[in-house]
């Protein structure tokens, strides 16, 4: 009997710590938003629910869940990360995604770049290299009810042309090297946004527009380097 | 005293140099360079804290010594032989790249240092033992000491060249173990039976059956492998690090390509080295027409002419060698230091590849390109330089490597090496705030002014992709056509130009945007007689590299870091520049630590009386000294053999052998005090006239055939170091004299300056220059001489 006594209070203790690990995470995600995005410019509101609504922590390795809104970016393995969440806002915002708009994403890595996207716009197909982390990211985003998301396994370089041309390609893996294939199956008037450098360092991001023929390239502030910007 | 502890203190000091060596090597490999080298300096403060214990138990040791002595070296061993399983356990859940986003990392880091640190202490416990007990043989122990410690250098290339890296510490775990046997009493062989069989065992075990290299998942080669159906298709280890090339139908490389291009980018092989990209594998056909470098800025100097000879400078795997035989230039020497790389793609990949290195026009030359430089007499058309900087940019990752090549004297030899109308093209990757293609376009215009009178803007072109930025320097001026096709190119690949004569400010971002227009401005100021003061003025250090002070990718002014985190954010900035600022940390980690081990044992041995003034003078003057030397000997080098691996294995083994026969003849050349004094007076003077004459000399010997540079850099090296090696065994027979307890803490001080000296003679050759780390070596030997003046 005593042990039965034991095993309810423990089942109870852990849902009462479950809960409260819910609420905590909900508490650090609405931290994230304030204090490392709207903070730091950005005023994209639908990028802002979007973060609000995506719960980050479950898109990281258990292990790394309590560091899941920490100012930074996370491993996820295979040598790969879940990009700092300033950085995955900021990136969404200068695409501009809308609704109705269909996005292609180069390296899904655990899949978190493509929900905050699938909260935005009609469909987002994402494209990774990896088959674990491809097949991890899939059953997530499945289980998370994110029907509009097709995670592809796949080499990213040759992009996904059947569902071409795209409102915007989101690049999270970058090369040396922009294939020319993802460029091809930009929209006229289409962005594409591309993290350049390491994720542990300094990254700069490059958007490129296409306009017609006519292909320009901004290279944006480095993404560290944007200071907060403390309300009065 | 028996014999065999000469041959125990050799075989022992042989295995903590090759130890030494194995470890820079393997953490190489496993992690980041800069952290290896900051793992190894903690690790070596091993030989300060073996004095605190000594200090600190000297009785006790002394009392024991005939069991401590093969105790210690055979607990050498093992942890030695260990190594690389403590590594797998501790990488297996530490990795130095996540240092910067997770601060649990730090413990895996402490972690780390003491692993790496145990054989250190115990093989110093062992030497220091030994000099403590039997100090009136020091000048034939340290002799011992020395001669070991240059073998050890020697074998370790040797090593390098036989063994696969994870068998290493097995194989050099031996020479420990040997050195522990032969000093066992007769009358304990039994008792240690279980220690010798652990002992030997182990590297048996580990060298047949090596543990894996637990490499991190952030280098280069573990994203490779990542990739599908990746596998390494030829591996190799030499001096030179472990090339694997590696094969993926996903790995694909065409760096700054133009966003016009339509064509595929092709799949390649690519070479990684230590882990670390080091090229693709070149195929090359004779019926290649084009090339994608063609979409590429690296262009530019093939559109404003066809040269008909070029020089490649660190050619690595031969990318640009590929695209100049498309081109139609007709011969090409490929100048690069890796002969193992090159060798590679000559012979054993000749089989899977058409290696370009068959073809007739190539003429592959195995040297350090400035030797090169300082060799050749031809005339070249165009001299084509490696990129500057990396892809989404460095972040001061190469910032303490020495980049000979990018200095304005290594210019000024390119510029008198071209044809009439001859080019020196370079490339570098943008970055932001703008440092590397500053630095360069002001190496390339101060090269221009040194070597014309006429304006640099009629020279100097540069074009602009989204990532890179191609400069060229021409010997003649810049002609209407040749503007015009550069315009025309510029228009046809999306790129703007940035330098041109005649330019206007409206055509420079036409393409490709910047956060801000101040590149430009600072590319104006660079190409106007106010660049000297703009060098001043900018937050980040562009000064042109120079021989003195060869650290192009060195771009941190530390007298500006807290300007530079108003700027960017107190959190921001020591991401910008980390490499320096790794060692920056090093030095205040082990100076700290050498503070406290220093002062530790005066809790033991009395904080007053007699000789200590003296013991921190001569022991410290020493232990930096004669670092910073062996250091700048063998920067100075490298450029002479023309091969960093010979440079420093000739350097370091010629000097400790020297040393060595120093402090045996120290009995006789030199009986007290005024003794020591014409010593350390001497090893001044030495210093002064390298200071002076060294590079000169040199410079005018280089052509000479090797074995004559072999003969004539022992004969460089030999007086110097003959004299630096007496004062250690003089200090510790005046101590022996005068205060016997003292002579732990002073092989205690001797190790933690020695330790100190690198990361100190690396700050201050960033700062101030070669020159300077010479002249602060004197001084460090005149604090030596002023401790011998001092009555005691």
């Amino acid at each position: 009997m005593a042990i039965m006594k034991l095993a309810i209070i423990l089942l109870v203790l852990s849902v009462l710590s479950q809960e409260a690990y819910s609420q905590n995470f909900e508490r650090m995600r609405e931290n994230m938003v304030r204090q490392q995005i709207q903070n730091r410019g950005i005023d994209h509101q639908a990028t802002l629910r979007a973060m609000r609504n995506v719960e980050r922590h479950l898109f990281v390795p258990r292990a790394q869940q309590r560091r899941a809104y920490d100012d930074g970016p996370q491993p996820i393995g295979y040598g790969q990360t879940i990009s700092q969440p300033y950085i995955v806002a900021y990136m969404t915002q200068l695409v501009n995604p809308g609704p109705g708009h269909k996005v292609l994403e180069i390296g899904a890595g655990s899949g978190y770049q493509a929900a905050v996207l699938a909260e935005i716009v009609e469909k987002v197909y994402t494209i990774e290299i990896i088959p674990e982390l491809g097949n991890q990211a899939k059953i997530l985003l499945e289980n998370l009810e994110y029907d509009n998301v097709e995670v592809i396994i796949g080499d990213g370089y040759f992009g996904h042309e059947s569902e071409a041309p795209y409102d915007a390609i989101v690049v999270t893996a970058a090369a040396e090297y922009i294939p020319p294939p993802l460029v091809a199956q930009l929209k006229d008037g289409g962005k594409m946004i591309i993290p350049v450098g390491s994720p542990f360092l300094v990254q700069t991001l490059m958007l490129v527009e296409k306009q017609g023929d006519r292909i320009t390239t901004k290279n944006l502030m480095p993404v560290r380097f944007v200071p907060f910007t403390r309300k009065e | 005293m028996p014999k065999r502890i000469y041959i125990s203190v050799g075989l022992l000091s042989a295995s903590i140099i090759a130890f030494q060596l194995t470890l820079m090597y393997l953490l190489s490999i496993i992690q980041w360079s800069h952290f290896a080298y900051m793992v190894i300096s903690v690790a070596l403060l091993g030989f300060g804290a073996s004095g605190t214990l000594l200090a600190l138990a000297r009785n006790w040791f002394i009392r024991h010594i005939k069991i401590a002595l093969p105790v210690l070296m055979m607990l050498t061993a093992v942890s030695m032989s260990l190594i690389m399983i403590i590594s797998n356990t501790v990488f297996g859940s530490f990795d130095s790249y996540l240092l910067f986003v997770d601060r649990s990392q730090v413990l895996g880091l402490v972690i780390t240092y003491f692993a790496f640190f145990v054989p250190f202490l115990f093989g110093a416990i062992a030497i220091g033992l030994v000099y403590i007990h039997y100090v009136k043989k020091i000048g034939g122990l340290y002799f011992a000491d020395l001669i070991g410690s240059g073998i050890g250098g020697l074998l370790t290339l040797v090593l390098f060249w036989s063994f696969s890296p994870t068998q290493l510490p097995a194989v050099i775990s031996t020479l420990p173990l040997l050195a522990g046997i032969l000093l066992i009493p007769a009358g304990l062989k039994m008792k240690f039976t279980p220690l010798i069989l652990a002992g030997l065992l182990m590297p048996i075990i580990l060298f047949i059956n090596p543990p894996r290299l637990p490499m991190s998942e952030y280098k280069g080669l573990s994203g490779a492998l990542n990739l599908p159906d990746a596998e390494i298709v030829a591996e190799r280890s030499s001096p030179y690090g472990q090339l694997s090339i590696v094969r993926s139908p996903a790995l694909r490389y065409a760096p700054g390509l133009s966003l016009t291009f339509q064509g595929t980018v092709p799949v390649r092989d690519v070479i990684f080295n230590n882990g670390n990209w080091f090229g693709p594998v070149v195929e090359w056909s004779e019926t290649d027409t084009s090339h994608f470098l063609d979409y590429t800025t690296n262009s530019l100097p093939y559109i404003i002419a066809n040269p008909g000879d070029l020089l490649l400078l660190d050619a690595g795997t031969g990318l640009f060698a590929a695209h100049a035989l498309t081109r139609g230039v007709e011969n090409i020497t490929a100048v690069e230091q890796n002969r193992i790389a090159v060798n590679m793609l000559k012979n054993e990949l000749a089989g899977m590849i058409d290696s370009m290195y068959q073809d007739p026009s190539m003429n592959p030359v195995n040297l350090h390109p400035r030797s090169y430089l300082l060799k050749d007499d031809n005339l070249y058309d165009l001299i084509i330089l490696p990129t500057s900087e990396s892809f989404g940019g460095t972040s001061g990752i190469n910032a303490l490597e020495e980049q000979y090549t990018m200095t304005v004297e290594a210019m000024n030899e390119m510029w008198h090496r071209l044809t009439a109308d001859g080019m020196i093209s370079v490339t570098s990757w943008m970055d932001y705030p703008s440092r590397a293609p500053l630095k360069l376009l002001a190496t390339l215009v101060e090269t221009h002014e040194n070597n014309s009178s006429l304006p640099a803007e009629d020279h100097i072109a540069a074009i602009r992709g989204w990532g890179t930025i191609t400069f060229v320097l021409k010997k003649s001026p810049l002609n209407p056509d040749e503007i015009g096709r550069i315009r025309d190119f510029g228009n046809q690949m999306n790129f703007d130009p940035v330098l041109l004569p005649g330019i206007d400010q409206s055509e420079r971002s036409v393409f490709n945007q910047l956060p801000d227009d101040d590149f430009f401005s600072h590319v104006d100021r660079i190409m106007s007689a106010d660049r000297y003061r703009f060098y001043n003025e900018y937050d980040f250090n562009i000064r042109p590299a120079t021989d003195n002070i060869p650290y192009f990718s060195q771009f941190l002014k530390l007298g500006r870091y807290g300007k530079m985190q108003e700027m960017f954010g107190q959190s921001t900035v020591p991401f910008l520049e980390i490499g320096y600022l790794i060692v920056l940390l090093t030095f205040i980690q082990i100076t700290g630590a050498a503070v406290i081990l220093i002062i530790l044992p005066l809790f033991a041995i009395g904080w007053k009386g007699g000789g200590k003034l003296y013991t921190v003078l001569h022991f410290s003057g020493i232990g930096l000294g004669f670092m910073f030397i062996e250091i700048i000997l063998i920067q100075q080098f490298i450029l002479y053999f023309g091969n960093p691996i010979y440079a420093a294995a000739a350097v370091l083994s010629g000097m400790l052998i020297c040393s060595g026969a120093g402090s045996l003849a120290s009995g006789r050349f030199s009986k007290g005090r005024r003794g020591i004094v014409k010593v350390l007076a001497l090893v001044i003077f030495f210093i002064l006239i390298y200071t002076i004459l060294l590079t000169p000399l040199l410079r005018l010997t280089i052509n000479f055939p090797l074995t004559a540079k072999i003969f004539l850099s022992i004969l460089f090296i030999s007086p110097a170091a003959f004299f630096m090696g007496m004062p250690f065994p003089l200090g510790l027979r005046k101590l022996a004299e005068l205060n016997d307890t003292l002579i732990p803490w002073a092989w205690g001080i001797n190790g933690c300056l020695s330790v100190i000296s690198t990361a100190l003679a690396t700050i201050i050759a960033v700062e101030a220059g070669y020159i300077w780390v010479m002249l602060i070596a004197a001084l460090a030997y005149g604090l030596t001489l002023s401790a011998n003046l001092i009555k005691n």
